[in-house]
């Protein structure tokens, strides 16, 4: 999967997508996620990754009982949570085995999306693992200072702020920053190169008529097998 | 006072972050703990105050094990002032900056001003209390988070790399604020890398390597160590390499320039140099 050109990757994130869509049958679904953590473990990537995988099956099992309280089908709402899983875990699989910056290229030399907005999503995507860290990190040195979360919820919400402020001060000092640092670096002076290469290699073409073939496979079952 | 016994911690199966660490910091003490990046100085500091639970051993605090408490509890006893003083800034005047803490402990009003009052006044800031704390300079900012942590009255303050990103005066006011702090009776612990601010300030200093406890001692003793220093990541202050250096002229290894300095003196008077 590393070995593959991003915009590989992109097109099977997609694909996937497309496929947990047409897919209705609880196997076909649970393969589909399966496949996907088989993915992950065969690039060494479980290890890294487990833990969202975790959060991401217990985010589904809330979806599947939100569902079925609100009086839906228990297979239709089993399916709904590992639709979610299947489509999700996909992101996990790009994310994981791209570099922000081939993914930028990718994105605004071959998808042509404009430098600005590529830009802004990769570097979205980047900020999350930072506001995590940077969130653990006002916690503990709220904690220790007597912080706990613990009361009602009118003392929880105001409690709450002596998290959210520190947060959102330094998200902001550190996007401006980064506006200032970018601009001195020249982004947006015009015309750019990229260093990185994306293009696509024999693997990937292979790769992508592999996706067109079961795309047109799982279409095929749908429509005559019910899939 | 502070007693850690056999503590270990993993971040990662295999790889300890602390290894088998054994310490104890008795009331009062000036105490450093050096060692360069990576070496579990800032995760000991963090596991004295309940922030991560050891995997082996226990750390008695007050004669209390701290396995079960929360770093709220542990909070009333040691105050930990971090690295970057923007994590925990989050209210519109320094005085109620500071008293956030003894608010979330639980002190009354009157408690709450008086150890405000106090805090402010011990690090110099009672002219800044009705400051918005995010415009004041790094180092001033610092003394707040230190006010912060003085404000919740606790017997020990454990600093981790309070003096980075400032300048040389600010430096030197926060050092001279937690001498006098240590001289009031307050346990000082201080994370740092920086070899002349251990030098200068700190009486006892203990050493980490890949995450185990390599040197325990007065600080002259480390220094007298050689070449175990640099394996772990460490360097003699500048004074003391100078003072080697002029060894020739009868002077000793000293650690501080007052001290280089009166040797200087007393040799230039003799007619020795």
């Amino acid at each position: 999967m590393k070995q593959l050109a991003p915009l590989t990757k992109l097109v099977f994130t997609v694909a996937v997508s497309i496929w947990a869509m047409l897919l209705t049958s609880l196997p076909g679904l649970g393969l589909l996620a399966v496949a996907q953590v088989v993915t992950l473990a065969v690039c060494g990537l479980l290890g890294r990754t487990y833990k969202g995988i975790l959060s991401l099956t217990g985010f589904a099992v809330v979806l599947i009982l939100v569902q079925y309280a609100l009086g839906s089908e228990l297979e239709a709402a089993i399916a709904g949570g590992l639709r979610m899983i299947d489509m999700a875990t996909v992101f996990v699989i790009l994310l994981a085995t791209t570099k922000m910056q081939s993914l930028t290229t990718a994105l605004v030399s071959q998808c042509r999306v404009p430098q600005e907005y590529a830009f802004m999503f990769t570097t979205a995507l980047r900020f999350i693992p930072d506001f995590l860290a940077e969130s653990k990190a006002v916690r503990e040195a709220q904690a220790c200072r007597g912080y706990t979360g613990k009361g009602g919820i009118v003392r929880r919400f105001t409690s709450y702020l002596a998290l959210v402020g520190p947060l959102v001060l330094r998200a902001v000092s550190r996007s401006e920053t980064m506006a200032l640092s970018l601009e001195l670096r020249g982004f947006g002076a015009g015309r750019r190169s990229f260093s990185t290469d994306v293009g696509l290699k024999f693997r990937d073409y292979c790769t992508l008529l592999g996706m067109i073939a079961l795309t047109a496979g799982f279409t095929a079952g749908r429509i005559v097998y019910g899939w | 006072m502070l007693e850690m016994t056999g503590v270990s911690y993993h971040y990662q199966p295999g790889k300890p972050a602390v290894d088998n660490v054994s310490l104890c910091i008795r009331a009062g003490e000036f105490a450093a703990i050096a060692g360069r990046n990576g070496s579990g100085k800032t995760t000991l500091t963090r596991l004295v105050m309940s922030l991560i639970k050891p995997a082996n051993g226990q750390i008695v605090l007050n004669g209390v094990n701290t396995s079960s408490q929360s770093p709220g509890d542990i909070a009333r006893h040691v105050g930990y002032v971090f690295q970057n003083p923007d994590s925990q800034i989050f209210r519109d005047t320094v005085a109620s900056e500071v008293a956030y803490g003894p608010e979330q402990l639980g002190f009354s009003a009157p408690e709450i001003a008086s150890s405000v009052a106090e805090a402010l006044e011990k690090t110099g800031l009672t002219a800044l209390a009705d400051v918005y704390p995010r415009s004041l300079s790094r180092g001033q900012k610092q003394r707040v988070t230190i006010a912060s942590a003085l404000a919740m009255k606790p017997d020990i303050l454990i600093l981790d790399e309070p003096t980075s990103g400032q300048d040389a005066k600010e430096k030197e006011s926060l050092l001279r604020i937690l001498t006098e702090l240590n001289e009031q009776g307050k346990t000082i612990i201080l994370v740092t890398h920086d070899m002349d601010i251990l030098a200068r300030y700190a009486k006892r200093v203990v050493v980490m390597a890949s995450g185990a406890k390599v040197f325990d001692g007065p600080v002259a003793e480390l220094f007298a160590q050689g070449n175990d220093i640099r394996k772990w990541g460490l360097r003699a202050p500048a004074i003391m390499n100078i003072s080697r250096k002029l060894s020739k002229y009868g002077v000793f290894p000293v650690l501080t320039a007052t001290e280089l300095s009166q040797q200087i003196a007393e040799r230039v008077q003799r007619g020795r140099m």
